[in-house]
């Protein structure tokens, strides 16, 4: 089975590690592929982003992808104009705006951690719908787990426990991030998995939280880089 | 021990299923056994509480911890297996050692680890 990390943060934006370290703990721990996901800066720094990354994947053998996360409803606009340049777009969640412009919005492939820093779960009945419909993926982010303890810990894990049962109900798709900042914050796929399984997944639905969802999500990011590709679903046929 | 300190083996049919989980420690310094069982401990009494932990009739297994390539094994009982590998992925770190576990292979038999 294929596993991916679809959200890590390089020091090119908020992170610790380089893309190499990061990319080679990957590597390391069984992951097939691996997702910058960074905070898009001007387009010179992207470019370097790029080059860096075309050398890893050299280096290390694995497959490297980039995506970026919208911090701000303008920065999300500033994305999805140049949505082609690039594999994935992520969303960062937990400002309620932010959520449901991010569900609403099918150019979006994840909703990172849309509980985080709220006293609900940040998602309703209503944007789990939307999620689903605009095929928009809600992330269960390890590193948020891994940093709290005690009472703050509890609290969160109930609020990703609802966003599961949520998701559940309307079958909206889970994805499994570590949305590591560092090399020492990825975590090996099994433990992702049980993780997961500890929260109300089934096995069967967390494998595929790892696998099979962000494998769908690269697919399309293939898809779209294409000259033919116009919508999701319309392409031109010669 | 005296013969009659000793329990009659119960049969297996009525023994509890164990599985054993082979994972390794990443890290850039040497990790030491007594650390890593304490910090083991912790974070699942931390994590599922003393009766949660009773549930998982969780084991490392000293004599089985390789310190030159920080290989360990832990005997857990089979349904409790998911727990335990959740419960490692919480370890960040060992004293001020950043540690990543990698998980090897999980097993109904020792023999079966290798």
């Amino acid at each position: 089975m294929q596993f991916f990390d679809l959200h890590v943060h390089s020091a090119f934006s908020e992170g610790e590690s380089t893309v190499e370290q990061l990319a080679s703990m990957a590597k390391e721990l069984g992951y097939t592929g691996i997702c910058f996901s960074e905070y898009y800066k001007s387009e010179e720094q992207v470019k370097k982003l790029y080059r860096e990354i075309e050398k890893v994947k050299q280096k290390v053998r694995i497959e490297v992808f980039l995506g970026f996360e919208a911090r701000s409803p303008k920065e999300l606009q500033i994305l999805r104009e140049k949505r082609r340049r690039f594999d994935v777009l992520l969303v960062r969640g937990s400002d309620l705006r932010m959520n449901r412009e991010a569900v609403e919005t099918p150019e979006v492939d994840i909703l990172t951690h849309p509980e985080f820093g709220r006293q609900d779960s940040g998602l309703n009945h209503v944007m789990m719908k939307l999620a689903k419909k605009n095929n928009v993926a809600i992330e269960l982010n390890f590193r948020n787990i891994l940093l709290e303890s005690k009472n703050s810990r509890s609290k969160l894990l109930a609020k990703i426990q609802n966003n599961i049962k949520l998701a559940k109900k309307f079958k909206t798709p889970i994805i499994l991030c570590s949305g590591a900042v560092s090399h020492f914050e990825m975590r090996d796929p099994q433990i992702m998995i049980s993780m997961a399984s500890q929260l109300g997944l089934d096995i069967k639905e967390a494998k595929d939280s790892l696998s099979k969802i962000p494998e769908k999500i690269l697919k399309q990011a293939v898809e779209r880089k294409n000259d033919s590709w116009i919508l999701p679903g319309v392409k031109v046929v010669k | 021990m005296k013969q009659e300190d000793k329990l009659k083996i119960l049969l297996p049919s009525l023994r509890g299923k164990e599985r054993y989980i082979a994972f390794r420690v990443l890290s850039d310094e040497r990790i030491i056994y007594s650390d890593l069982e304490a910090a083991i401990w912790n974070v699942l009494l931390d994590f599922y509480g003393e009766h949660g932990v009773s549930k998982l009739s969780m084991w490392l297994i000293k004599n089985l911890y390789d310190e030159q390539n920080q290989i360990g094994v832990i005997r857990c009982n089979n349904k409790a297996v998911a727990a335990v590998i959740a419960g490692l992925g919480l370890i960040a770190r060992l004293g001020d050692t950043r540690v990543v576990f990698k998980i090897l292979s999980v097993s109904g038999t020792i023999r079966g680890l290798k």
